[in-house]
């Protein structure tokens, strides 16, 4: 694979260094300064063109010649400009809104959201935030994660759980980036709400396979959410004022228009309510979200983000928590000459929680905080060949918890777990090469390296088992400790290294088709140890090391994609099959708060999901939306390797907890008029993968279930509608204050989904009795958004 | 430690609740199998002599059948040491008495069943409890400031990693409450135990404590294993939440040695006890 890398470069060099010229530069928006990503630069009456990249930066290479250069972006008019190649040159481009009536609502969905027929990327979702922005939502604060559930492939646990399922994977295989810092929790208040604002957010971009080389570290997909820059030609504000939170977003230029700059908070105000009504609980969130870049000259633009948010309850004066990410980045966009574009990223990114329990007088810290180098290049050798490589390095240090006892009578005694320490890198070189007018492939190879560190005692068990099975009770045990082996700080526990192919490719079969087909390979190092139904804030991550291995995924897709009527429709196809293996699960009765020792908690298994995804899309006209359909099978073995015995679940395949087998959902947006446009959502899933009672018996004078084998039932069906109506008020065409009220109802026809379905004694009447939880029934919701 | 965890998830599932009701559901139906209900508990200050175990047949989840006693098997338990053997005899109803057993601490047992010709074994070692410091009511404590609870004070030894039980039953009541502890957070420190009822708002169906309520309260010293085995039972038949671990199938400690398949529910323990009740004022 090398090597063919290598003759590529070396043939494509030799052919582009002869009468070529390339014009590169930036593509922005007119209004606000915001660069644009994704949009489209090509040679009229050619096949060279190129994509806009996250900074807005393009470049072609041509044979010399006259050229009609067409840029265009949806939403925005085309620009056409003749331009002369015999020299290598800078074209900036400054993109204007279609049209000054429907500013704010674009009917068109963005080109980067259409089928891009010619690109072997698949398996990716892209979101504009404007198309997230027009979806009903729950409270009516829009929602980044739940809109991405809408698209096929893309699941959540259930109303009341954080973060969101790929295509059968964990919540932990997610990759969550903001503005390339990673985010470990992605929900405000279990699920309520997503972390991302939608006021700072410009695009969302989700690779639920196909992950593109220069992206490591999880094996299900990767969610790169990009904040905006801030509007770099005016002073600008952005607000709304919810029931349950409110917004506002400042932003605009700095430094004499060398920069811009933007701040975003949000902030839920029940609190206000429960002080009112004189009640001790509180619960609340609220998060701030920071840009500022400073363009030092045409080649060199520095970007400074950050991001802060925090959730925080309390109940009376029993205990209370909060918890939160916290990221900040430093990047340095340099432009080494008009083929060369570079980028260096510094980041940290920091996820914690505090819980102090008063009842008992002790609180428990924990925390993760991971300081990141990136440095990522990409190389545009000729309209049929780019280079992308880079280099990455990310330490990991990991405080999985600290107890402290608030007071000389707690009956707590202080503990600090051990905390651990890991450095993990990558190094990566990813080619798309256009090898005829049809076919382009895109060929990368990633290594990543992970080392556990030491300056800690590790626990050597009996025979090296850190669970053992008993065979006579037939149930998995605690290894014995037989002592402990000390690593110094300069020494590491455990190496691991993997080599990780990525491929694709695209191939056209005439004007409006295409089919691609993919393979990729990802290891991931760090895992989240739940053992609970759903993912909870608490939960605590772990890195592989002497007895975890790294979480190792295969997946091969494939898929059909088409245009109709000129663009106005379009359907996506694709089928997956993945395979990971060394997914831990928990042995029966596993006990992961407090621990030091996670391994004698957990085996080592496989899983492997498979499935077809559908997406019909309409995307123009006063009518817009999709209809997407899933179907699937995730499932998961967990054999006892090396602590013996048959495994859990007596090693047979069971569903895992985010098994889907039929996933459908509408999404519509209708612009009656001016004023009026209404929206609408409708969902339709199979029920999760649950383990119910098979029998009970009498034991201490209660009733106790018996359980069937591990998820081998399911919830009744999930089903919902949402529909939302967006008034926007006779304005004044010179007026800059512009307000829109948006009337939502979450659940309309009051579906009581279960969230879980409970099996317990009534305690009066002595009978078995199953309780089901819904958490939303119909919620209505109104919001008043504002711009100036 | 787990407890608290449960408790803060409890509040978070409860700020979001919106709504609780009983459903249909269908559920599989598992084989029938024996329940050994084996608790040698040995109250402290009696001679242990008196001794129930009870033997029962599990049934279909949602059946309301309690008529499963079983009347025809031979029960035996034996002193692992000096091969004392105590036989226990059917009186009715499932269970099986002797009234010459000699508890001794730390002393390994072996229970044996033989029922329609298939044989029942387990083996547990008798383990000790710590006095009751102290007893008193509160209402600051526990859950609910207005609420009453009953504490109980105990002083864990420092030497070895202890389990505990607790067993709380309002007298009046249908079900007794279990409730599981460990000194792995708390080890040689004087532990206060809380237990509190809450008032169920929407059904009236539990109350919280009155003065003139009277709880019986048991303590009893138990083995790792066993804490293991009663942890999983006490959580699931909590219920089965959004926030509970998944549920499993729960296994203890009586083996099938004739068919190994067709292992036992229940449990042998042997445990030291403290009973007491409280009238709160």
């Amino acid at each position: 694979m090398k090597n063919l890398v290598l003759v590529f470069m070396l043939f494509t060099a030799v052919l582009s260094a002869q009468e070529n010229y390339t014009v590169s530069g930036i593509v922005k928006e007119a209004k606000n300064g915001e660069t644009a990503f994704g949009a489209s630069v090509f040679l009229k009456g050619t096949s060279i063109g190129s994509i806009s990249n996250e900074y807005g930066f393009f470049s072609i290479t041509a044979p010399k010649g006259t050229y009609t250069l067409i840029v265009s972006y949806i939403g925005f008019e085309n620009i056409r400009q003749e331009i002369t190649l015999d020299q290598n040159q800078k074209v900036n481009f400054e993109m204007e809104e279609k049209s000054t009536q429907l500013e704010e609502v674009v009917i068109l969905a963005e080109e980067s959201e259409r089928v891009s027929l010619k690109k072997p990327e698949m398996s990716v979702s892209k979101l504009n935030i404007k198309t997230v922005k027009q979806m009903p939502v729950v409270f009516g604060e829009v929602d980044v994660i739940k809109s991405l559930q809408m698209l096929p492939g893309v699941t959540k646990n259930g109303e009341g759980s954080s973060g969101f399922h790929v295509r059968g994977g964990a919540v932990d295989q997610n990759l969550v980036l903001l503005d390339e810092a990673i985010i470990y929790n992605t929900s405000h208040m279990l699920g309520f709400f997503s972390v991302f604002n939608a006021d700072a957010i410009k695009d969302i971009k989700l690779y639920k396979g196909g992950i593109p080389a220069r992206f490591g570290g999880r094996t299900s997909s990767v969610l790169d959410v990009r904040q905006k820059d801030g509007n770099s030609k005016h002073f600008a504000l952005t607000g709304g004022i919810g029931l349950i939170s409110s917004r506002l977003a400042v932003e605009g230029p700095v430094f004499k228009d060398k920069g811009s700059f933007l701040v975003a908070g949000r902030s839920s105000y029940v609190n206000v309510f429960l002080a009112a009504a004189d009640d001790d609980d509180r619960v609340g969130f609220y998060d701030l979200n920071l840009k500022t870049n400073y363009k030092l000259n045409d080649k060199n633009k520095l970007y400074l983000s950050g991001y802060f948010g925090r959730d925080s309850f309390k109940f009376g004066k029993s205990f209370a928590s909060s918890y939160g990410n916290a990221s900040g980045n430093l990047r340095w966009n340099h432009i080494f000459n008009d083929r060369l574009f570079s980028n260096l990223s510094l980041i940290y990114s920091k996820y914690d929680y505090d819980l102090e329990i008063t009842l008992n007088e002790f609180d428990w810290i924990s925390s993760i905080n991971n300081y990141n180098v990136k440095y990522d290049l990409k190389y545009y050798a000729s309209d049929k060949f780019k280079l992308d490589f880079g280099v990455s390095g990310i330490y990991y240090d990991f405080d999985p918890g600290q107890v402290r006892p608030t007071s000389e009578t707690s009956p707590i005694n202080p503990l600090s777990l051990d905390r651990k320490k890991a450095f993990e890198s990558g190094l990566y070189v990813n080619a798309e090469h256009k090898v005829t007018d049809k076919l382009t492939v895109q060929y990368g190879l990633r290594y990543s390296a992970f080392s556990r560190l030491g300056g800690q005692a590790m626990t050597d068990y009996a025979n090296n088992q850190p669970v053992v099975y008993n065979s006579l009770l037939g149930i998995y045990e605690r290894g014995t400790a037989i002592g402990e082996t000390d690593y110094g700080k300069s020494e590491t526990i455990k190496n691991f290294g993997n080599l990780e192919p990525r491929a694709s490719l695209a191939y056209q079969l005439n004007e409006s088709s295409s089919v691609k087909a993919g393979y990729s390979r990802s290891a991931q190092y760090i895992h989240l140890l739940s053992n609970t139904t759903s993912v909870t804030p608490l939960d605590v991550w772990t890195t592989s090391g002497k007895f975890i291995k790294p979480q190792l995924s295969d997946q091969y897709a494939i898929g059909y994609f088409r245009n109709f009527n000129d663009k106005k429709y379009s359907l996506e196809v694709e089928g997956y099959y993945k395979t990971t293996d060394n997914r831990i699960d928990y042995i029966d009765g596993s006990d992961l708060i407090g621990t030091n020792n996670i391994e004698t908690e957990i085996l080592n298994g496989e899983a492997r999901a498979y499935g077809l995804e559908l997406l019909f899309r309409k995307n123009e006209g006063r009518f817009t939306g999709w209809v997407s359909y899933t179907l699937s099978k995730a499932e998961q073995r967990t054999l006892g390797g090396n602590a013996g015995g048959p495994g859990i679940n007596n090693g047979d395949w069971y569903n895992s907890a985010f098994d889907r087998t039929h996933d459908f959902s509408i999404t519509g947006a209708y612009e009656l008029n001016d004023k009026w446009t209404f929206s609408s959502n409708m969902v339709f899933q199979t029920g999760r993968p649950v383990t119910y009672p098979n029998g009970q018996y009498q034991y201490e004078g209660q009733s106790i279930a018996s359980f069937a084998a591990r998820n081998s039932d399911r919830l009744p069906a999930y089903h919902r509608l949402d529909i939302s109506a967006t008034y926007k008020p006779n304005r004044k065409p010179n007026n800059r204050w512009k307000g829109e009220w948006v009337f939502g109802i979450y659940n309309a026809y009051g579906r009581k989904n279960a969230a879980s379905i409970s099996f317990t004694q009534n305690q009066d009447l002595g009978i078995n009795e199953a309780t089901r939880t819904s958490i939303f029934g119909m919620m209505p919701a109104i919001t008043y958004n504002f711009k100036f | 430690m787990n407890t608290y965890f449960k408790l803060i998830v409890l509040f978070l599932t409860m700020t979001l609740v919106s709504c609780e009701d009983v459903i249909d559901v269908d559920v599989q139906e598992g084989p029938t199998r024996l329940v050994i209900e084996a608790s040698l508990d040995w109250e402290k200050g009696t001679t242990g002599n008196n001794q129930i175990i009870k033997l029962s047949e599990s049934t279909p989840y949602f059946d309301t059948t309690t008529n499963t006693h079983v009347t025809n098997a031979s029960v035996k338990v034996t002193n692992d040491d000096n091969g004392q053997e105590f036989i226990f005899t059917h009186q009715g109803n499932g269970e099986y008495v002797v009234t010459d057993f000699e508890p001794i601490i730390n002393q390994s047992y072996t229970l044996e069943v033989i029922h329609e010709g298939e044989t029942y074994s387990a083996n547990e070692t008798l383990t000790s409890v710590v006095d009751i410091d102290d007893i008193y009511q509160s209402t600051e404590d526990g859950f609910d400031d207005e609420e009453l609870e009953v504490n109980i004070i105990f002083t864990d030894p420092e030497a070895e990693e202890n389990y505990y039980l607790f067993k709380f039953q309002r007298q009046g009541d249908l079900l007794p409450i279990l409730e599981d502890g460990d000194d792995e957070f708390s080890n040689g420190k004087e532990i206060p135990w809380w237990f509190e009822k809450e008032e169920d708002e929407d059904t009236d169906e539990i109350e919280a404590f009155r003065p003139g309520d009277i709880v019986d309260i048991s303590f009893f010293g138990i083995s790792e294993a066993y804490s293991n085995y009663i942890g999983i039972l006490i959580e699931q038949s909590e219920g089965t939440g959004l926030f509970s671990t998944t549920p499993v199938p729960l296994r203890g400690n009586c083996i099938n040695t004739t068919t190994p398949d067709n292992y036992a529910f229940g449990y042998f323990r042997l445990t030291q006890v403290v009973k007491t009740s409280y009238t709160f004022q």
